[in-house]
């Protein structure tokens, strides 16, 4: 609670902003979901032969799980995309069946004698509505809009997922950090939105009821105060439209580094950046960088040579780089100069066992068949793991090697319960724990060496970007970027923050 | 010679393509009560419901002032019929003056003459105004709901009523407080009434001339004591079934 506490402080700003853009989306796309939702409940109810096709629709539409509806939605012209207008539809579809129903059911539920006197009474059928019918079914159809909020603030935190911000980073980013803390900065605030929303939402309805006219002004003044709030809230997040927009994916290296690269333009070029950080993996990203959804964001040589390209992996950083630069060149985006670090596999053992032995490459492990190894499950599995790992280096170890959950070896390789691991080269708690990394002297691993990928008419408009961006080519080692990721992980500080002190402390920006 | 409030001629009416009328000649002269009595099913309410276009019929015509309802503007037809059906159908989101009010504002009366309007008829149906005007409906019992329903449909100044089983959901003494209460009210205002009822004690109470309906056919139509006097056991039926 008190680490929870303590991050929300730290991140007190970068909070406020995904909660407004947590509460626009919730807002703008119930508010759409109402325009079309009432009119066709309204229709619906009066021919029931209508009304089963259409909630038959909303029913199905209901039913697609909302991280395949973004999916589907991210190829689509006009309505798809990434970022904001997507989650926007897809926000909406969820939206529209809780208040079709309540407005159908509302509509139903009307005494049919009172509307037999009402038309007997020469109220013509618009009268019949507007006086009669909408005021008696309103509790129904406000029930709908409470349900279709309390849907949205849950379903808007995988919008995270397709670049539309929201409190779902926090919890896209805990997750992949298997951190609790920051999943629950991001769900604790969710809950109590849709708490908080559902409440207004019922006391807003309560007051509209006719039997507290004199305080239907209260209600039409909140609304009026609310709706302000959030357009003005909207105003101030969005602040006009940027010049270009940074993208990085989910992972907190990717945010860290889609922050850089932002800061870094920002500084350099004088341009406005927007940030759509925590994309939901590397086929969102590169589907982004080809829609124009965003502009630049940072890539590895050899995730890009088999995940985007279809290629086998390699080794060869040098060949990698101009293989996968030809092939962007082909799709009209441009490989940037490698910043520095190799985001690879990373052979681990403890610092003291290094010094003590002076080892210093992955041979030198070949002499210790007593060690024990242990290992993630991947890694033992993948042939490019362990299997030809041990066939490269004549590896041999007594007892075979344990498998592991990823996320532990790091403290069961500190603990000495195992003697040498494959990690993460990049990972914060490699010098958090006193860890060495043994240099990979046969390169066995393929190379994932970071590099900014932009779309290049961006950079023939902004020519100062491309030269910012240049300015970072072997800035960045991978004990920085261990130090960067540790700093935001472990330590839990803001990654803008971060970044900010990286930039000032190496100079030149 | 004065043209009748309302008349039937040859009036043949289905709902849900059942035939529930057929060849229904009948006149209701201005000024007077008429009841159409009859078990459920008999079509009274149907017969009752093609006065103001609630419903149109098959074939012959329904005249009101002379003029068939295919001629009428539904609207304004309705605006100058008062409505009254069993349970009321007053609108419960408003208070029972607005209630009374509706179809007066929907005329565009100043406000003034509606306020007045509405404490002149909560006082004729025997509701005292300070205390009903702003009630709601749900805060009345059964007879003052019906008293209220009357005001409502008396509200315009209509010089036609249409009542469906106005009193018939309520007490045995309440429902003689409420005769009491329409003969006093018709006497004063003498309108042109059609009251549909099952009851045939109540029809001879009320009205001048009864109409008994069986099966969608008018079988007896003439005063209550003629009715009362009938040797047809399909009205004797009817009399016996009311004791």
């Amino acid at each position: 609670m008190t680490e929870l506490l303590a991050f929300i402080v730290s991140h007190r700003v970068e909070m406020a902003t995904r909660l407004g853009e947590h509460v626009v989306l919730v807002a703008a796309s119930t508010a759409i979901a109402a325009a079309i939702g009432i009119p066709l409940g309204i229709v619906a109810a009066q021919r029931p032969s209508l009304s089963r096709p259409i909630v038959g629709l909303a029913n199905l539409a209901q039913t697609i799980p909302s991280l395949a509806l973004f999916g589907f939605l991210i190829p689509l012209p006009f309505i798809g995309g990434i970022g904001t207008r997507t989650a926007l539809v897809a926000l909406t579809v969820y939206a529209v069946l809780p208040i079709l129903r309540g407005t159908i059911t509302g509509l139903q539920n009307v005494p049919p004698a009172v509307v037999e006197c009402a038309v007997a009474m020469g109220l013509t059928p618009r009268q019949v509505l507007r006086q009669v019918e909408w005021p008696l079914a309103l509790p129904s159809i406000v029930s709908g809009l409470r349900v279709a909020v309390v849907i949205g603030v849950g379903t808007a935190t995988i919008a995270s997922a397709i670049g539309a911000g929201g409190l779902g980073d926090y919890i896209f980013r805990g997750l992949a950090m298997v951190d609790a803390t920051v999943i629950l900065a991001g769900a604790l605030p969710a809950a109590l939105l849709a708490l908080a929303a559902d409440a207004a939402l019922a006391a807003a309805g309560h007051l509209a009821d006719p039997r507290r006219r004199a305080r239907r002004h209260v209600v039409v003044l909140a609304i009026v105060v609310l709706a302000a709030a959030v357009t003005m809230w909207s105003g101030r997040v969005t602040g006009g439209p940027a010049h270009l927009v940074v993208g990085s994916k989910n992972f907190t290296e990717q945010v860290v580094l889609g922050e850089l690269v932002a800061q870094v333009v920002e500084r350099q070029a004088g341009l406005t950046v927007e940030r759509r950080l925590n994309l939901g993996g590397t086929a969102i990203a590169h589907e982004a960088l080809l829609s124009g959804g965003i502009d630049i964001y940072v890539e590895y040589t050899g995730t890009a040579l088999t995940a985007i390209f279809d290629e086998p992996a390699a080794a060869d950083s040098e060949q990698v780089f101009a293989v996968v630069r030809d092939r962007y060149a082909a799709l009209g985006l441009t490989l940037l100069p490698r910043l520095g670090f190799n985001n690879t596999f990373a052979i681990l053992v403890r610092g003291d066992d290094a010094r003590r032995l002076g080892m210093k490459a992955i041979s030198d492990v070949a002499g210790q068949p007593a060690w024990k190894a242990g290992f993630g499950y991947e890694f033992l599995e993948r042939p490019d793991g362990f299997k030809g790992l041990s066939a490269a280096y004549g590896l041999q170890f007594a007892q075979a090697p344990r498998v592991m959950d990823l996320n532990l070896i790091y403290r069961a390789l500190a603990a000495g319960e195992i003697d040498v691991t494959a990690g993460d080269a990049t990972s914060g708690l490699i010098e958090a724990l006193g860890l060495t990394v043994l240099d990979d002297d046969r390169h066995y691993f393929p190379v994932y060496d970071a590099a900014p990928v932009a779309r290049a008419p961006v950079l023939l408009q902004y020519p100062a970007v491309a030269a910012a961006l240049r300015g970072l080519a072997g800035r960045i080692s991978a004990a920085d970027m261990r130090r960067l990721n540790f700093a935001v992980d472990g330590e839990k500080r803001d990654p803008a923050v971060v970044v900010r002190g990286f930039l000032d402390k190496i100079g030149g920006f | 010679m004065v043209e009748p409030a309302v008349q039937f001629a040859e009036v043949s009416a289905s709902r849900g393509g059942r035939l529930v009328l057929r060849h229904v000649s009948l006149s209701v002269p201005q000024g007077q009560t008429v009841a159409l009595v009859g078990r459920s099913g008999s079509g009274k309410t149907t017969l009752l419901r093609l006065v103001n276009r609630l419903l149109d019929p098959d074939s012959g015509n329904v005249l009101v002032d002379g003029r068939s309802t295919r001629d009428w503007d539904p609207i304004a037809l309705r605006r100058r019929t008062g409505y009254v059906i069993q349970d009321t159908g007053l609108f419960p989101h408003v208070t029972v003056a607005d209630n009374i009010a509706t179809v007066p504002r929907l005329l565009a009366w100043p406000a003034d003459r509606v306020a007045t309007r509405v404490d002149e008829l909560l006082t004729l149906v025997g509701l005292e105004p300070a205390v009903f005007r702003e009630r709601w409906p749900d805060e009345l019992s059964g007879g003052q709901r019906q008293r209220a329903g009357l005001a409502r449909a008396l509200a315009a100044d209509p010089p036609l009523l249409l009542m469906d089983e106005p009193f018939g959901a309520l007490d045995p003494i309440t429902k003689g407080e409420l005769h009491a209460e329409f003969l006093r009210v018709q006497r004063t205002l003498h309108r042109s009434v059609i009251l549909v009822t099952h009851d045939m004690a109540e029809a001879c109470a009320l009205a001048d001339q009864i109409a008994v309906l069986h099966e969608g056919e008018l079988i007896a139509c003439d005063t209550p004591a003629n009715v009362k006097a009938s040797g047809d056991p399909r009205v004797r039926a009817l009399m016996g079934r009311s004791g």
